[in-house]
């Protein structure tokens, strides 16, 4: 029994690092390559979590035939038992559901951060986190709102996909997450080593000379913007998943915009290695807070309030003392970089492993 | 006593109820000072402050405790002011380390963040405390029953319509009349420019936004005569001082004025409309509607009512 609590204890920690890895490293790649300043990242988190409470539910009512008269949300708790008892005799079905939730996550966020983008780089880089900042909000207003979406203020609990691993179902999501975000990471690796990340890098540094050698900077923008939030989206769904519920309001500007924030500058901008890193120490950090709360029940106040204010001094030290992080950016590497363009013109017909040699 | 729920402005068939009306005005004059200053702090750094709506609503609680203590809300008033203006300098300066010390747009920008938490992390706790010390919830309250009323007004109509002209009236003539405007002015215009002829831009810009944060104190005092407050009343008006910006021009004191009023009207308005024809839950989508005319003017108008002008304004 004892090993089950610290095993579920250790995948908490492991989930919480995953679904914030995902959410710092799209920051990093929207901040720390392409010079997108970005505040609101909750709205496709939140966009992504409310998908989740929505469609999964719906589609398996009507896979199901469950008697329509029944509402999801209003009758939740009777709605989730029926779909329990077919969905853990199913597992085709519960992964058939579970594809169709994250390929409309992806779609849907990509295409939000798409629109969003159009009035959003009419602005400067401050004007745009302001922007960015306001539109998620004001999502956030609508979920608590909309009732019929995600059950308003006070929340829904959403279909489990791994219902059919029966009491190892938390082990299933578990390994969904973390799947994912290795693969989210191998991606955004892939993409900042490439090319693109070195024309993101030219945009951040110089928008003018980067349009000046033909880069179509107001497109990358919008490519970037369209990419990262379907990431951010995956990363608010997945989140959604594990806990099993959504609760709109849970999804402020502060656990999934300022503290993904605080983890980039402190791992170091524009280094998805350093962004792991920061994210890490945070994550520890923050659960090490969660568990000792109950220390602090003499306060004439919820302890919960120090956070905001503990996650504040350590920014504000961060950018007092370290501003580049504990992993910066590392330089790049020109003078080798066009040392082999310069010979790859010269001798274009040298293979690799000569001019290694050479 | 009359009713104000039940008496409308106009025809009955047209229906404009009194309480509605005394909101358009009250949130309209609030919402173009706290615009203003917004656009004004922008405009001394180029960098937006996030805190500013956090400090502007943290004095509500002043106003809350005075109240408790069994005195008049507009007592506050003087604190408020003291309060906003301190918390306003004090993050001022901090940026102003920042900036020395080579920090980007976005580094200072972060560096108003560092405020908002701490604000906004203190006036939970403070709310907490008063909550356990006078014994009474104080997670969402009103003061409106602690106004006095003018004949059949209630006092926060002319309050805040007297502080709001009072308070740009005051603003213009320092601004435009005296030295320090002059200089101030002249800081905004050109940092360094200013700094070579021979002005303590230090100074100016300290008292700028000391300024600026106590009247951001001073309204955010009063919206607790008419609105129901909460400490999480900043981060939702947020957008509707950003809108009033956008709205206004963004780099435009007046506008941002005739912005921040603009928003405060059809936020009510538009709202109200709506609420008449679909029915009255579109009030909890209220704060959205900031956000949908700031769009809106990004898309039509991105100089915003200030660019409009400029450009009509015969040559």
């Amino acid at each position: 029994m004892k090993h089950v609590v610290e095993i579920t204890l250790f995948l908490d920690i492991v989930v919480f690092f995953c679904v914030y890895a995902i959410v710092t490293l799209s920051l990093n790649f929207e901040q720390g390559y392409a010079g997108l300043f970005n505040l609101g990242l909750y709205f496709p988190v939140l966009a992504g979590a409310l998908i989740v409470a929505y469609l999964p539910g719906r589609l398996a009512m009507m896979i199901f035939s469950i008697d329509s008269k029944l509402d999801f949300v209003a009758d939740n708790a009777v709605v989730l038992n029926l779909l329990k008892a077919r969905l853990a005799s199913d597992p085709l079905t519960s992964i058939f559901l579970l594809i169709v939730t994250l390929v409309a996550v992806v779609g849907i966020c990509s295409l939000l951060g798409y629109i969003s983008a159009h009035p959003a780089l009419k602005l400067s880089e401050d004007y745009l986190a302001l922007f960015m900042l306001s539109l998620a909000e004001s999502l956030r207003v609508i979920g608590m709102q909309t009732d019929w979406l995600a059950g308003g203020v006070m929340g829904i609990t959403i279909v489990n996909p791994f219902w059919w691993l029966g009491s190892y179902a938390y082990y299933g999501s578990a390994l969904l997450v973390v799947g994912s975000t290795v693969f989210v990471w191998f991606i955004y690796h892939r993409l900042c080593t490439s090319p693109l990340g070195r024309a993101l890098k030219s945009v951040r540094e110089n928008k003018l000379t980067a349009e000046c050698v033909g880069k179509d900077v107001s497109a990358l923008k919008k490519k970037v913007l369209a990419f990262s939030f379907a990431l951010l989206g995956l990363g608010g769904a997945l989140h959604a998943l594990n806990t099993g519920a959504v609760v709109a309001e849970g999804y402020s500007r502060v656990d999934f915009s300022f503290w993904p924030w605080l983890m980039m500058i402190v791992g170091g901008t524009g280094n998805n290695l350093g962004v792991l890193v920061g994210t890490f120490s945070l994550v520890m950090m923050r659960r090490v807070m969660i568990y000792s709360k109950h220390y602090f029940t003499f306060l004439p106040f919820d302890v919960v309030w120090l956070e905001p204010i503990l996650l504040a001094v350590m920014l504000g030290l961060t950018l007092v003392f370290k501003p580049s992080g504990i992993l910066p950016e590392k330089p790049p590497k020109l003078d080798q970089y066009m040392q082999k363009v310069l010979r790859k013109r010269l001798y274009p017909k040298e293979q690799p492993s000569e001019l290694l040699a050479s | 006593m009359k009713n104000w729920n039940s008496s409308t402005i106009g025809d009955e068939r047209r229906m404009l109820p009194i309480p509605v009306v005394i909101t358009v005005i009250v949130s309209s004059f609030l919402l173009s000072i706290l615009a203003m200053g917004f656009t004004l702090q922008y405009i001394t750094l180029s960098v937006p402050n996030l805190a500013y709506a956090t400090i502007a609503f943290a004095s509500t609680y002043i106003s809350l405790t005075v109240a408790l203590m069994g005195l008049s809300p507009y007592i506050s008033a003087p604190f408020a002011f003291i309060l906003g203006g301190l918390i306003s300098l004090l993050l001022y300066r901090f940026m102003a380390y920042l900036r020395d010390r080579g920090a980007t747009v976005v580094g200072l920008m972060i560096s108003t963040l560092v405020f908002d938490l701490t604000i906004y992390g203190a006036t939970n706790i403070y709310a907490g405390y008063i909550a356990y010390f006078f014994k009474t919830y104080t997670y969402s309250f009103s003061l409106s029953q602690f106004d006095f009323n003018f004949g059949v007004v209630p006092g926060i109509l002319i309050v805040s319509t007297l502080a709001s002209v009072t308070l740009v009236l005051i603003f213009h003539a320092l601004l435009v009349k005296t030295k320090f405007g002059i200089a101030m002015r002249a800081v905004m215009e050109n940092y360094s420019l200013a700094s070579t002829q021979g002005i303590d831009t230090e100074r100016v810009l300290s008292v700028a936004w000391f300024f600026v944060g106590g009247v951001a104190g001073i309204s955010g005092s009063l919206y607790p005569l008419w609105f129901y407050m909460d400490p999480w009343v900043g981060t939702r008006t947020f957008i509707s001082i950003f809108a009033g910006c956008v709205v206004g021009g963004l780099r435009s004191i007046y506008g941002s004025l005739l912005g921040g009023f603009v928003i405060g009207t059809s936020e009510i308005l538009i709202t109200y409309a709506f609420a008449n024809v679909f029915g009255g839950w579109v009030w909890a989508y209220r704060a959205v509607t900031p956000m949908i005319i700031a769009v809106l003017a990004l898309i039509m108008m991105p100089d915003g009512i200030a660019g409009y002008l400029s450009r009509a304004r015969p040559r």
